[in-house]
Parts: structure tokens; C-alpha cells; sequence
């Protein structure tokens, strides 16, 4: 349809602000993490959009215990946070697919598991606050506590629903042709899932698992109430990031949040196509 | 028409090779689904139970007893009775409320807004899209980190407003009681606005351009289209987006956290921290146990019936 030269000019303007909304938060972050600190501990009127002097001595302080601008030191770096959360995103994502993508084949195939769809729904719609009180015991009772394999495999659980119904909408869309003809050929039923299926269905499991992913990767409160010292993740491992002689860390704060940030945004980003498809358990496709 | 009797005669060559292995395939379908079934089990039907024996104990993990031996400190249904009581716990669900009707309608506005600007193509769509997506990527403890600056007295957003008002402006957003809830809102806001867009507009463009076109023939202005035409079509899509967006804000914790730490006081304590703060430091874990089966109940109902609501809804043809 052809728009009018007013409504053209509404729709850039509306969207200009919409950006400036979107990008000011985040911009601010980026500004910060590369900031000398008295720059990002200014306030009111010295305040600095932008860092004038430009630094990594924010990434030095988080990763090499301290730097000479500071004088407090680090007693952890974050490096290990950043392995705890590396290890359990990644290993929860391989738990949640692997069981995700074999029980969404055995539905969409065979029928079994009628009970699952709305089964996994359902946990999703419960708070994680609600159901963490035995998951702490039982974590405890199992000597998961922090650990990062503890984390995976809560992980694993809590996104399973995601993984689930994603590659389960991935299957029933696939034509079934080829899987037939590999049948009649001889081929036994596991073997067309896995020497066929599985490999044709490629891009699909890797657009699922980068979605399982930042999920996982996204977690707060689960590793807020299950690891403690050793195994921190990232965000947990930012809050203690503040000290009674400097205050709060702003400097170092930003830098390990952009840390954080970036690879969540740039898989989003990569995967926009079944954004949709997976927020609304494939109720939605684009 | 073609494309139908392929369909059928596939379906009957399916049939053919059935009978050579009559449950191969059910006996696959049902190990496929084991794993799955097992952590649904593992994380659902025991910790309810344990959580149901909690429930009715004084039991918490500083007692000296296993979470077994809860039975010593059986209270009958004092956690209950107490919960019917806590106005903390009747508040943190009345500020929760509070949150959800501010913050879920306006996503949806915002988000419908912005799709309807992007319902057809204009020179930069996808990039400008792409970029508007970005906040719900956005680690949520790392967006309630950055709503944390922004937000300090002698921070960003103070800064603007001084710009515009030519006078040094100085609110402590956080740490006052009336304006911490807004400053979290508006975290939740730009946080999640994204989301509704993004849902929103796949509807939007599924929206068949013939019958607008019709409707503008008719006569009808942007407004008529947009009511008779447009929000029908897509009922469904703004059932979905709605129900996920009140189910996650219910949930509502990792920004606001950081930001408030629910406070100053109890101004920002949600359902979520309210929980949290009584099991990490309370630690009288019985009553979380009670508190959390409440919600639980509650939230079954409401799925119970919105399922049968939305299973009533499909067998309607559109």
C-alpha cells in the first residue's frame, strides 16, 4: 500500500525515539566499561556521556585481580564465573535438547508421550521461586550445590519445555517423504531418525539450541540460590562486586555486564527468524 | 487438488509398511519420550510431595533434622493459617498485581504500536528491527544492572531531565519509596516491549492485504480497517502474546532485584523476592514450603480453566 509523505515522515520520527529509548541504556553500559574511574564515578554535572579517555583498565581490574588506578584487588577474577556460566548454559542446553529433540520426534512421530505438551507448559508456568525449596534439598541431598553440573542440570530441565516444543514444531512441519521412502527401503525406524532425520534437520536443531542457549545463559535466580562460592555465574558474581571502601563498582560492573550481554544479542540476532516460533512454544511462526 | 491425492496416497503407502513392524515404532516413541518423561517426573511429582510434607512442619534447614524427620516439628496447618495473616505476603501479591497492570498493558500498546508501523516495508526496516529486538536479548541481571545506573541520583537519567528543565535535578529514584516501583516498571517496560512487538507484528503481517484493500474500496479510514479487520485476525496472536507476558511479569525478579534489592523497605517486593527474602534469610523453609504450594494451587486453577477457554476458542473455526 502506498503510504503519504506526512505518514512516512511520522514513522521515521516515532522510530528514531523508539531507537533512542532502546540504544540509551545500552549505550550507557558500553560507556562505562571503558571509562577510567573518574570518569564513571562522576555524578551529576561532571557527568561524561562519553569516555574521554578511553581505557580496558575495566577489563583489567575483572580479569587480572586489579590495576593501578584502583586500590582495591579482586579476591576472584571473572574468569571462573565466566566458566561456570559457559559450562552450565552449555551443558543444561545439551541436556534440554537431547531429551527435548528425542521425545518431540517420538510425539510427532509415534504418538507417545501425549501427556508431555501440556506437561511442559505447565512447568513453565510455574515461578522457579515456587518449586526451588526442594530443589535445594534434593540439590543438597545429591551434592550438586555448587557446582556448574548441578546448575546444567537444572538448566536443562527448566528449558526443556523450549527445546521440546520448538523441535517439535520443526517435525511436524518436515515432509515426511524421504523418511518413508528410507523405510521402505528397509531401514529400521531408529536409524531413519538418526542417520536421516537428524541430519537433515540440521539447521532447525541449531536455530533451537542457540534459543536454549540464551536462556540458559540468561539466569539469575537459580544460580543466586544454587551456587554459592566455587561456581558463581556471571550475574551472581557481579553483585559481589561492590566493596564498603569504593562503593559500587561501576567501572568493572559495566564491563563484565557487557561481557554478558554480548553473546546473548549477537545468537539473538542470528535466530530472529524463530524468535517467535519459540517465545510462543511454535503457537506462532513467522 | 493435485497436491491432496499425493497427500493420501502417501498416507496409504505409510499404512502399507506398518504391518511389517506393528510396534516398532511405538516401542521407539515410547524410549524417544523416557528421558523427557523422567525429568518432568524428576522435578515435578517428588518435589511436590516433599514440598506438601514441608508444608505442614515448623521444618528448617537450621533445625539439626533431615527434611525426612519433619514430621517431629508437625505444626498441622499453622503455616497455612499464618499465611491467611501475613499482610507482608498480601502486599508483595498486591504490588505484583500493581506491576503487571501497569507493565503488560503497556508493552502491548507499545509493542502493537511500533508493529503497526512496521507492518509494510520501508527503506531500513530490518535493521532498525533487529536493533529493537535487542533488549529482550539482554541478560535480565544485566538490564537491572543498567537501570541501576541509570537511575542513581547523580545518574543519566537525572541528567536529561536536568537538560530539559535547566535546573540540576537530583531524584533518588531508587531509594524512594513512591518512585523505586516506577523505576522498575520502566526496567520491565524497555526490557520486554521487544517481545510483544516482535509477536505482534508476525500477526500483523499475517493479516490478508486483499480484505484491506477491500475494506479501503468500501470506504473504510485506517481506524475502521484496523477494528473490523485487523484486531479480529488476530485475536488468537494477542491472546498468546498477553498470557506470556502475564505469566513471565508474574514471575517478576532478576531486574527488579538488582535494582531495589525489593526495597527501599518492602516499596518494590514482589511475590518472587518476598519468597527469596524469606527462604535465604528467614530461612523458615516449612512456611516457604506452604506459601509456594499456594501459589502453585492458584495458578493451576487459572491454567486449568484458560486451557479449556483456548481449547473452546480452536474449535471455532476462525
Amino acid at each position: 500500500m502506498k503510504r503519504s509523505v506526512p505518514f512516512e515522515i511520522f514513522r521515521y520520527a516515532a522510530i528514531l525515539a523508539a531507537m533512542a529509548v532502546t540504544l540509551v541504556p545500552i549505550l550507557w553500559m558500553v560507556s562505562m566499561a571503558f571509562k577510567p574511574i573518574g570518569e564513571w564515578s562522576a555524578t551529576g554535572a561532571d557527568l561524561t556521556w562519553w569516555p574521554k579517555q578511553p581505557t580496558l583498565s575495566n577489563f583489567q581490574f575483572v580479569f587480572g585481580h586489579s590495576t593501578n588506578e584502583l586500590i582495591v584487588a579482586l579476591d576472584h577474577t571473572a574468569v571462573k564465573p565466566i566458566l561456570s556460566s559457559l559450562l552450565s548454559a552449555v551443558f543444561g542446553t545439551v541436556i534440554a535438547m537431547s531429551a527435548g529433540t528425542a521425545a518431540a520426534y517420538g510425539l510427532s512421530r509415534f504418538g507417545s508421550g501425549q501427556n508431555l505438551p501440556l506437561a511442559l507448559i505447565q512447568l513453565r508456568l510455574f515461578p522457579p521461586m515456587a518449586v526451588m525449596i526442594p530443589v535445594m534439598i534434593m540439590w543438597a541431598f545429591l551434592n550438586l550445590n555448587d557446582t556448574w553440573w548441578g546448575l546444567a542440570l537444572i538448566y536443562g530441565i527448566v528449558t526443556l519445555p523450549f527445546a521440546f516444543w520448538l523441535m517439535k514444531t520443526f517435525f511436524d512441519d518436515m515432509p515426511r517423504e524421504i523418511e518413508e521412502a528410507a523405510l521402505v527401503e528397509g531401514c529400521s525406524r531408529l536409524r531413519v531418525f538418526t542417520r536421516i532425520t537428524l541430519p537433515m534437520m540440521r539447521a532447525p536443531l541449531a536455530s533451537a539450541a542457540l534459543f536454549v542457549f540464551i536462556l540458559n545463559w540468561s539466569d539469575y535466580l537459580i544460580a543466586l540460590l544454587l551456587t554459592t562460592r566455587e561456581w558463581v555465574t556471571i550475574p551472581v558474581y557481579m553483585a559481589s562486586l561492590s566493596s564498603s571502601m569504593t562503593g559500587q563498582l561501576y567501572g568493572a560492573k559495566a564491563a563484565l555486564g557487557l561481557i554478558a550481554a554480548v553473546p546473548p544479542v549477537i545468537m539473538g540476532i542470528a535466530i530472529q527468524r524463530h524468535l517467535v516460533r519459540g517465545l510462543t512454544f511454535g503457537a506462532l511462526k513467522q | 487438488m493435485s497436491a491432496v491425492t499425493a497427500t493420501v496416497s502417501e498416507d496409504k503407502m505409510g499404512a502399507r509398511t506398518k504391518p511389517a513392524a506393528p510396534d516398532e515404532g511405538a516401542r521407539l516413541g515410547f524410549r524417544l519420550t523416557l528421558p523427557a518423561q523422567i525429568l518432568v517426573l524428576f522435578i515435578s511429582a517428588f518435589p511436590l510431595l516433599m514440598q506438601l510434607y514441608i508444608s505442614v512442619t515448623d521444618w528448617s534447614p537450621l533445625s539439626g533434622v533431615g527434611w525426612w524427620n519433619a514430621w517431629e516439628m508437625w505444626n498441622s496447618f499453622a503455616n497455612y493459617t499464618d499465611l491467611a495473616a501475613d499482610t507482608r505476603f498480601w502486599s508483595a501479591l498486591q504490588r505484583t498485581a500493581i506491576v503487571m497492570l501497569v507493565c503488560v498493558p503497556a508493552e502491548f500498546l507499545l509493542g502493537l504500536a511500533l508493529a503497526t508501523l512496521f507492518a509494510d516495508d520501508f527503506p531500513g526496516k530490518r535493521i532498525f528491527y533487529s536493533i529493537l529486538l535487542m533488549p529482550m536479548m539482554v541478560v535480565p541481571a544485566v538490564a537491572g544492572y543498567m537501570f541501576f545506573m541509570l537511575f542513581q541520583s547523580g545518574g543519566p537519567v537525572n541528567d536529561i531531565l536536568s537538560r530539559i528543565v535547566g535546573t540540576p535535578i537530583t531524584i533518588a529514584w531508587l531509594s524512594d519509596p513512591n518512585l523505586s516501583l516506577i523505576a522498575v516498571m520502566v526496567a520491565d517496560i524497555w526490557q520486554w516491549t521487544p517481545l510483544m512487538f516482535l509477536i505482534l507484528l508476525a500477526g500483523l503481517v499475517g493479516v490478508p492485504e486483499d480484505q484491506m484493500k477491500a475494506a479501503t474500496l468500501l470506504g473504510a479510514n485506517a481506524w475502521q480497517r484496523f477494528v473490523t479487520i485487523v484486531l479480529p485476525k488476530m485475536k488468537t496472536i494477542i491472546i498468546i502474546a498477553l498470557a506470556i507476558r502475564v505469566i513471565e511479569n508474574f514471575k517478576i525478579f532478576d531486574t527488579l532485584y538488582i535494582m531495589t534489592g525489593g526495597g527501599p523497605g518492602v516499596a518494590t517486593e514482589t511475590i518472587s523476592v518476598y519468597i527469596y527474602k524469606v527462604t535465604t534469610q528467614d530461612l523458615i523453609w516449612g512456611y516457604v514450603a506452604a506459601i509456594a504450594l499456594a501459589i502453585l494451587i492458584v495458578l493451576s486453577v487459572v491454567a486449568v480453566y484458560a486451557m479449556k477457554h483456548m481449547a473452546k476458542a480452536r474449535e471455532v473455526p476462525a
